[in-house]
Parts: structure tokens; C-alpha cells; sequence
């Protein structure tokens, strides 16, 4: 081979500069001792080849193309031989308005008790038009998040998410671990903010189960609810609340329970009249977010008078 | 008497935490408990822990002594490190369960991982409070099952002494609380 060209690097972003370098090797030896070697990109001479002889004897030429404004490129190392120009080696320029990805944001995650899992989502950010990783890198740490320890296997998304769930085996239930995104292409990384939370404190409850009681005494509704199963351990506090079926009326919220008391009477309420209610429950004591309002029960009052 | 709980500043945090973490871990031990009832008691007739009591003894299985949490005599940080090596005990034995039978293994593996992590917050909370022994316990030689009979009777004697242990847990916790 008797040139060979290398790039500074495979793609470049649009206006940015490259270098190549062209080794012209000794065995050419039909060649002049000291050969000139020039450079074309496309069909266009390029000046500016900045030429050595290395010690092993070979020849070495350098150019910087300041702006590459074109899609799609070839530069050509080429050496004046009579009265011809001849290509020795051709190297493609690919460039094109990628970009280096931007900043993952929006970090978020809850901790599933059925599949004891913890899921991580975020926002990619803009399409870089190169092939972009993303990786949800964790480590356990301590209290503040200030320690490093124990790190945790790499979570890599199914392609085209932006998602992953770390399994329970390698997480640390009750202590505190810091989560980030990476995102990595061709022309550079970026790193999200860092996350710290203890899985059990993103816990995704979901809504308790509600069922009717038979009503005491008239004018009164009695409802009976369980949290939901999975997250029984978890000592819970919980909102009920109900509005009239007919009409667009509000929700009414009338009562906040510790999850230990699972049912409820509600009195004073108008004869006839139908409601719809729902009961939504959060962890108590402790960090945690509310489950969705459960599915609306429909109770009716009875005919006759209120309770006294 | 009661060593004054109040000379050790444990935080709410963490006695809210762990009474937490102890419910989830005896709700997974009732869990096994049920299936090792279906399985090994309505099959092997191996229903009552309190008959395999010699067995264990014979097979070396450990008993975490919990001297220093007994409610006569609460000897608070004593007793947080006798929890902890009793529940890193458990977490050894529940290791060496894997692979009881395919149908309990799920079961027990995400009980270890509870107690496991259970025994971490106890260890790093006592590392917070300064009273950490200078060296982490290091899991002692573990029981090896020579045969299905001894890994299934063992399941019933780790599960019923585990709920045990995490009955004395959730007493002293209380009282913290």
C-alpha cells in the first residue's frame, strides 16, 4: 500500500474542523525520493498539507480542513507523477448537523411491588441524528448520597426506550442510592443530574379495593375498603372522598383514615340520593407518593328520613 | 429494667423504617410459611418445627442469641447487634436454602434479599450511631443438605424461627418507636 490517510475522527459535526494525514511508504520506490504530496477534496485542491519525512524515511503529510461544510466528502491524498496528479488514497468525510447528546433530564422513579423492581425513566432530549446509547448508571451510597458504594450493574433500555428497571437483587431496600443517565454518541457523552432515593420511599402504590356494608341506620352509607395487597406492610394513611351522581358536582373530601381502619360510615347525607365515592392512599410516617383515586363505588341512600 | 432506649438517639427514621421492613419481611415469611405448609406438611408430614428441633441441632444450625433483647432486660445496644447477626445468620441460612424446590426457591430468594438488607440498615444505622463492633460479621460456615428430606425440614425450622426472631425485633422496636 502505498498511501495511507487517517482522520481525526469518523464524523464531525457541521462546521467543525478535521485533520488527516497521509503516510506515504518507502516501498513506492518508483516514486522521487522526496515526493509532494498534495490533497483534493472532491475535485478541489487543497493547499495548507503540512509535509515531514519521519525517521523511518517514509513521508508524512498533514492538513486541517477548517470548516467542513459538506454532508458528504472525499479527501484524496494524491502525489504529482509526470504530469499527472495520482490518487494514492481516499478517505470519506461524513459530516452531518449531529450532535453530541444533550443533557437526559427529567429523572424520575418508583419502585414496583409486584415485579420488586425499581423503574427509572427520563427525557432524552433532542434526536441527535447518530445512534445514541443511553444507560442508567446507579451506585448504593449512604444518608446524604455523599458516599460512593457498593456500585450497581449497568441498567441498558430496551432499544428506543427511555426507561429501565433495575431488579431487586441488586438493589438495597431502605438505604439511599444515586441514579444518573448517560447518553453517549460519536461526538460526545452527557450525564444527567444524579438521583438520590431509597426505592422504598418512590414506592408506586397502587388505589385500595372498596366494597359496600349494608347501611345501619337511613341517611347513611357505609363503606368497607382494603389497601391494595402487595403493600399491606406499609402502615398507610387514606382520603375518601364522594360527590352526588346526578349533576356536576365537586368531590367532597370527608374523611382521612390511617390505613388500620378499613371501613367507614358516612351520615347526615339527604334520603334518595346517589353518590359516587373513591378512596386514594399514601404511606404514612414516611416518604411516599399517593396512589391514583380507586375506581368510583356507587352507593344510594335510602328512601326514608335522615339519621338522627 | 429497661437500659434507658433514650441514651442511644436512634432516630424516628429508622425504628418507623425498620418496623416497616419488618412486616414486609414477615409477610414474605408468612408467604413461605403457607407454601412450605402445603408442600412439606401436607406431603412429608413435616408440620410441627418444634419435631425437628434435633435435626438442626445435628446438622449444626445455629440459633442467634438474643440475650440482650429480652424485655425483662433490654441492654439497647447489645441488642441491636445481637439483631444484627441474627438476621446475617438468617440471611446465610436462607442462602444456603436456594434451590429447596422450584416451587418455594422465588420465595425464598427474595426473603434473603429482605433480611439481607434488613441486616444492613441495622449494621449502618449502629455504624451512624458509633456503636458498629469494629469488624462486620462475616458469614460462619453454613449447613450443607446432604439430601431434599433435610433442606425441606430445615425450611420449616428456618421459617417458624425466623417469624420468631422478628416477633422479639418488632417488640423492641415498638418500644423505640
Amino acid at each position: 500500500e502505498c498511501g495511507h490517510i487517517s482522520l481525526s475522527a469518523p464524523i464531525v459535526h457541521l462546521g467543525d474542523p478535521i485533520t488527516a494525514s497521509c503516510i506515504i511508504s518507502q516501498n513506492c520506490s518508483f516514486l522521487d525520493p522526496e515526493p509532494q504530496i498534495l490533497w483534493k477534496l472532491g475535485a478541489e485542491q487543497q493547499p495548507g498539507g503540512r509535509q515531514q519525512r519521519l525517521p523511518d524515511g517514509t513521508q508524512k503529510s498533514t492538513i486541517t480542513l477548517a470548516h467542513l461544510n459538506h454532508s458528504q466528502a472525499f479527501l484524496s491524498c494524491c502525489l504529482r507523477w509526470g504530469n499527472s496528479l495520482q490518487v494514492l488514497d481516499q478517505a470519506e468525510l461524513r459530516c452531518s448537523p449531529a450532535n453530541p447528546p444533550a443533557v437526559p433530564s427529567n429523572l424520575s422513579c418508583f419502585m414496583n411491588l409486584t415485579t420488586n423492581s425499581l423503574t427509572c425513566q427520563w427525557e432524552p432530549g433532542p434526536d441527535t441524528h447518530l445512534p445514541t446509547n443511553f444507560t442508567l448508571k446507579s451506585f448504593k451510597s449512604r444518608s446524604n448520597c455523599q458516599t460512593q458504594e457498593d456500585s450497581i450493574p449497568d441498567c441498558v433500555p430496551e432499544d428506543g426506550q427511555s426507561s429501565c428497571s433495575i431488579p431487586r437483587k441488586h438493589l438495597l431496600l431502605y438505604q439511599n442510592m444515586v441514579i444518573q443517565v448517560q447518553a453517549e454518541n460519536a461526538l460526545g457523552t452527557s450525564l444527567s443530574p444524579k438521583l438520590c432515593l431509597d426505592p422504598m420511599d418512590v414506592v408506586k402504590l397502587e388505589p385500595p379495593t372498596l366494597w359496600a356494608v349494608a347501611p345501619r341506620q337511613p341517611g347513611c352509607l357505609w363503606l368497607h375498603w382494603e389497601p391494595w395487597k402487595p403493600s399491606l406492610f406499609m402502615d398507610q394513611k387514606c382520603e375518601l372522598r364522594l360527590r352526588p351522581q346526578r349533576g356536576e358536582a365537586n368531590w367532597t373530601q370527608v374523611a382521612t383514615l390511617p390505613s388500620s381502619i378499613l371501613q367507614h360510615e358516612l351520615c347526615g347525607l339527604p334520603p334518595a340520593t346517589a353518590y359516587a365515592l373513591q378512596v386514594r392512599c399514601i404511606r404514612s410516617h414516611l416518604p411516599g407518593h399517593w396512589s391514583r383515586w380507586s375506581p368510583s363505588l356507587e352507593l344510594r341512600t335510602d328512601d326514608t328520613a335522615h339519621a338522627r | 429494667p429497661l437500659d434507658p432506649a433514650s441514651s442511644l438517639p436512634v432516630p424516628q427514621s429508622f425504628v418507623l423504617k425498620c418496623l416497616e421492613q419488618v412486616r414486609k419481611i414477615q409477610a414474605q415469611g408468612s408467604v413461605l410459611q403457607e407454601k412450605l405448609v402445603s408442600e412439606t406438611c401436607a406431603t412429608y408430614q413435616l408440620c410441627h418445627p418444634e419435631e425437628l428441633a434435633l435435626l438442626g441441632h445435628s446438622l449444626g444450625i445455629p440459633q442467634a442469641p438474643l440475650s440482650n433483647c429480652s424485655s425483662q432486660g433490654l441492654q439497647l445496644t447489645g441488642c441491636l447487634s445481637q439483631l444484627q447477626s441474627g438476621l446475617f445468620l438468617y440471611q446465610g441460612l436462607l442462602q444456603a436454602l436456594a434451590g429447596i424446590s422450584p416451587e418455594l426457591s422465588p420465595t425464598v430468594d427474595m426473603l434473603q434479599l429482605d433480611v439481607a438488607n434488613f441486616a444492613t440498615t441495622v449494621w449502618q444505622q449502629m455504624e451512624d450511631l458509633g456503636v458498629a463492633p469494629a469488624v462486620q460479621p462475616t458469614q460462619g460456615t453454613m449447613p450443607t443438605f446432604t439430601s431434599a428430606f433435610q433442606r425441606r425440614a430445615v425450611g420449616v425450622l428456618v421459617a417458624s424461627r425466623l417469624q420468631r426472631l422478628l416477633e422479639l425485633v418488632y417488640r423492641v422496636l415498638r418500644h423505640l418507636a
